[in-house]
Formats: structure tokens, sequence, C-alpha cells
């Protein structure tokens, strides 16, 4: 009797399943449908379309008619005699390798102090470590411009109280000292991320490796030229393309704290994109295209790293 | 190693000293700008803390600039952030919380397939995944303005969300695949001789089993969703459809005038993100470091 109903219940079962199973290359696809909807609408579709709109006359008219024509390559002719796309291009690589690099230093630091577990405060540290990041770009742009701030701004203030300047420094106002106000804000920003990294990656070297040094009377020094940086390799490569590919696309801190200025000292590649294709005169053609060598470099400069800076490890 | 010469322990807690102050102290004048009036801060330039201390800032702003209180008696003109700021914050919430939710799914079900079923092109999708993710977001923007224009989804917040979920996809799924790919395979073999269907066994077993990540994942992302400012900057442009950032972006060619204001709507855009990382950190940390290493 029971074993009767089993077998009972083992073939509804198994016919069922053989009824309803998919395919699994079916329900791959079946479940990836809104996923790939979504890649081929916003992510594929207008990367083709902004080559399209770079090779095709489009600002305000155009817009409003619908119709684009075909221009040849005018916008990339108009873009390469700019100078000011140029200067644009200067200072975005510029701040690319002055941000990347200080954020790999600092990074680096903050995470081998907050590795010696055994010194209490490095807990409070750990426990800090995200709170850059949860400051969203557009605020951290403005408290960096209030602290920069020439008249009311906490550094001039700061700075006074120390005995170090007796009247205000114009901190916004300078080229220079602009581009670096722009740096700090940035990087403040982002370093938790490598922070992070970094951090899981000292985690991850194995204790028998320093201890092996000990024995060898290596110096502290020592161990972290010879173990502990090659070991960092991979993760330092991964930080460098990442931050690399992200530095390029720096906006928010532009906007808030210099708006390319003073002059055009501090434009970059993104703002020089949204400078030209909205406002005046609505360019959006000439801005496809500086959008485009943008991507290009982008995507040229993450190729490399990949390909020769990227080695794997082995413990 | 074992034991830490004095000078070591006094180099190291100096050392932690610096890094909080690297990282909690640019966040001070914030708070110390938001609690004084404009008239305390301008009357002396070299103080470090305000002579007198307010609330008003917050008052004007909580209240949509009806509230003015003594530190903006007389002042007739208010930025458009202040009239805009409620609206703008409920704008956030509503679109954060959509792109969490709906990526989140989206990015399950291609995580999913892509770990536990192991195809070809799921292979090529998830490389495309992570290419994807290098693209400058400035290239997507115009092509999304011209697009989002014609089908009349400019100025409109599903127009807002569509885009954010597109450009944040990427990253969940990369959050999500090395979770995944760390799931016994044994537990979702003893449903499936159980009789469960392929999906079926995900939906039940792996999905339930992965909450903390799931969870992680979705708090990365209403993080980086409400922080978004280049996407609702472009598709808004009525104060209507703004959301925060964008509403606080406005706030440039105020700045002369309104520091302290500036501040304390500083202060209350970042409040809950912060409130997110820290009282989540532990989570955040691991879908971070998943999400940058393995994808």
């Amino acid at each position: 009797m029971t074993g009767q109903s089993k077998t009972a219940i083992g073939k509804t079962n198994s016919a069922r399943r053989r009824r309803k199973e998919l395919a699994p290359s079916w329900l791959a696809l079946g479940m990836n449908v809104p996923t790939l909807i979504c890649f081929v609408l916003i992510l594929a579709y207008p990367i083709f379309f902004a080559g399209y709109l770079s090779f095709h006359e489009v600002g305000v008219r155009e817009l409003r008619s619908g119709d684009y024509a075909f221009s040849g390559l005018a916008n990339y002719i108009e873009l390469f005699g700019d100078p000011v796309f140029w200067k644009s291009l200067r200072n975005t690589i510029l701040f690319v390798v002055v941000s990347v690099l200080l954020e790999v230093v600092i990074g680096l630091a903050i995470a081998l102090v907050i590795n010696e577990n055994r010194i209490q405060l490095s807990r409070v540290t750990k426990f800090l470590i995200l709170v850059p990041w949860a400051v969203p770009p557009i605020v951290n742009g403005f408290l960096w411009a209030f602290i920069f701030n020439t008249q009311f701004g906490y550094l001039n203030r700061l700075l006074y109280q120390l005995g170090l300047i007796d009247q205000q420094v114009i901190w916004l106002g300078n080229s220079s000292t602009a581009f670096m106000a722009i740096v700090i804000a940035y990087v403040w920003r982002t370093v938790p991320f490598n922070i992070l990294l970094y951090h899981a990656a000292l985690q991850g070297i194995p204790d028998h490796l320093y201890e092996a040094a000990e024995l060898d009377r290596a110096t502290r020094w020592e161990k972290f030229r010879y173990i502990t940086l090659p070991l960092l390799r991979p993760i330092l490569a991964v930080t460098l393309i990442l931050r690399t590919t992200f530095a390029f696309m720096v906006f928010d801190e532009i906007f808030a704290i210099t708006q390319g200025g003073p002059g055009n000292d501090t434009w970059v590649a993104a703002w020089y994109t949204y400078k030209t294709s909205f406002n005046p005169p609505f360019d959006i053609g000439v801005g496809a295209a500086s959008a485009y060598v943008l991507a290009l470099i982008v995507g040229v400069v993450a190729i490399a790293y990949v390909r020769y800076v990227y080695k794997k490890v082995e413990y | 190693m074992n034991r830490m010469s004095w000078r070591y322990r006094l180099g190291m807690n100096l050392a932690n000293v610096l890094a909080i102050c690297f990282l909690i102290l640019p966040l001070v004048p914030v708070v110390l700008g938001s609690l004084q009036s404009e008239r305390t801060l301008q009357e002396d330039v070299w103080a470090l803390l305000p002579a007198e201390y307010t609330l008003d800032n917050f008052r004007l702003i909580l209240s949509g600039g009806t509230n003015k209180g003594q530190a903006f008696q007389g002042i007739d003109y208010l930025p458009n952030s202040v009239t805009w700021f409620r609206n703008a914050f409920l704008n956030s919430v509503l679109v954060a919380s959509s792109v969490t939710v709906l990526t989140l799914v989206l990015a399950t079900l291609t995580a999913l397939t892509v770990t536990r079923l192991k195809l070809r092109w799921t292979g090529y999708l998830m490389n495309a995944t992570v290419i994807s993710r290098m693209v400058p977001l400035i290239v997507l923007m115009l092509p999304l303005f011209v697009v989002m224009r014609q089908i009349g989804l400019l100025n409109t917040l599903p127009g807002i969300i569509m885009a954010e979920v597109g450009l944040l996809l990427p990253y969940a799924i990369i959050i999500l695949v090395p979770y995944f790919q760390a799931f016994p395979k044994e537990l979702e073999e003893s449903a499936r001789l159980d009789g469960c269907t392929r999906l079926a066994s995900y939906l039940r077993i792996v999905v339930p089993l992965s909450t903390p990540a799931l969870a992680a994942c979705g708090v990365i992302i209403f993080i980086i969703s409400w922080h978004e400012l280049m996407i609702p900057l472009i598709i808004a442009s009525k104060p209507e459809f703004m959301t925060l950032p964008v509403v606080l972006a406005g706030l440039v060619s105020d700045q002369f005038v309104f520091f302290t204001v500036m501040m304390a709507i500083c202060l209350i855009g970042l409040a809950p993100t912060m409130l997110l990382v820290l009282l989540l950190q532990k989570y955040l940390v691991k879908g971070l470091t998943a999400g940058a290493v393995k994808g």
C-alpha cells in the first residue's frame, strides 16, 4: 500500500518535471530578457547612437525637428581645432595621474595602519573608513568649496588660528590651488574604496610568510618590500584600472567647486562635453565627439592596464 | 612581531589619529556651518567656532522656506533649493528605492544564470558586463538625453529610474556573481531531486539563503543612486522632478549668499547614506570588496 503510493508520487514528480522543465539555454534566455533589454536600450544603443550623433549636425534646431544632417568629420575637426578641448584633455590627464597616485598612496597607508589589529585605536579607524564614501559627490564638492572659500572658508580660519597666514588666501581664484582643491576633494571621497580593497588583500596574506621572514631577521621595511608589496600587485592593478577610468569621468566636484574656473583653467573632459552640449551653443554633435574621444582613451587605458600591469600571484 | 616596541606602538597610534582626522575632519565645517546664522559666519571671519549657535537653517529648509526664524528675518530672496527641498527629498527616496528594487531583481536573475547555468553566452554576457562598467557615463548621457526627449521621458521620474537601472545593473551583477558562485551546489541539487525545477530551486533555495548578499548589494545600489547627479541633472530640468543632488546643484549660483543654508542642506542630504554606511558597515565592506575583486 505504502510502496504503491510512493511510486505514484515519484511518477507524478518526474512527469511534472519533464513537462515543465526548460532546457538550460532557454531558461537562461528567459531569465536574462529584462537585463538584455536594459543593456541594449541603456548601454549598447546609446554608445552607437553617440557615435552616430558625433558624425551629424545636432543643435537646438535639429533636436526640435528631429532630423540630423550628416556632417562627416566636421564635429571632430571643430573639436580638434578647439584649444579649450586640448586644455581640458591635458587637465584631465594631469588630474587622473595626480589623483590616482594619491588614492593609491593614501589608501595603502591607511590600510596598513588598520591592518595592525593589536592597536586598539585601529578599530575606530576601521569603523570610519567608509565615511567619505557616504558623502554624495555634489555635497562633497560644496563642502570643499566652503572649506576653500576665501572670505568665510574654514581653511583660512584654521591657518590663521595656527598663525600661518595673516590675510585671506584666494584658493579657488588661482589656477594651481583651484586644481589642487579639486584633487583633494575628489581623492578624499574616493580613497575609502582603495583602503577597503587593500585591507582585504592584506588580510589575505598568510602569516607564515612573515614568520619565515622573521626567522631570516628581515626588517619591517624588507617585509613590506619583499612580501607585502609583491602580493598586493594584483589588487594594485585592479584599483589602478578602476580608479583611472573613474577619475577620467570626474564631474561633480568640478561642478560644485570651480565650475571650470578660474577662466577655463580647471575644465576637464566631462565638463567640456557637458558645457558644449547643455549650455549655449548647445552643440550636441561636438559634445558627442568629445565624449567619444574620452571613451576611446579610457578603453585604451583599461586594455593596457589589464595586459601589462595585471599579473597573477601565488601564495 | 609578537611584542611591539613602545616606539612602534606610539607611531601606530599617531598614524591612527592622523587617519581618523583625515576621514572625519572635513565634515566638521559642514556641521559648524549649518549651526550658525549667516551673520555670525560673516561677522568674524577668523573664528573657528561660531559665537552663537542656531537651528534656524534647518527650520527654514524643513519648512520649505516658510519658517524664517530670527536668522532670516527681513530676507526676501531664498534659493530655489530651499523651496523645493522637501519635494526633492521625496523624489530621491522614490527614485533610489525603485532603482534598488528593479536593479536587484534583474541583477539576481542574470547573476543566477551566469553562475548556476554556466553557458557559453552567459560567459560573454558577464564579460560585457565587466566592460560596460568602464564606459564613461558622459558618453551615454547625450544619446540618452536625445532618446528620452523623443519618447517623452524627459522630466519624468520613470525616465530617471530607467537610466539609473541601466547604469547600475552591471555593477549589481558584478557584486552578486561571486556570492552565487560560492553557493554550494549540493543544496540546489537536493532540491532538484525533490522535484523542483531549476528556476524554483534558485528562487526557493539559492535566493533566500543569499539574503545578506542581496541586502548588501541593495544598500550599495541605493547609496549610489542617492548620490547620482549627472543623470537626473540632464533628464530633469523642471524643479518638480529634480532629485536631491540636482536641487543641491542649483545652489552653485547661490553659494556666496547662503553658505550656512547650503551646509545645512548638505548635512540633511548626506545624513541618510551616512546612517546606512555606519549601521551596515560590515555588509557593505563585503559587498564592495566582492564587487571589485572577483568581478
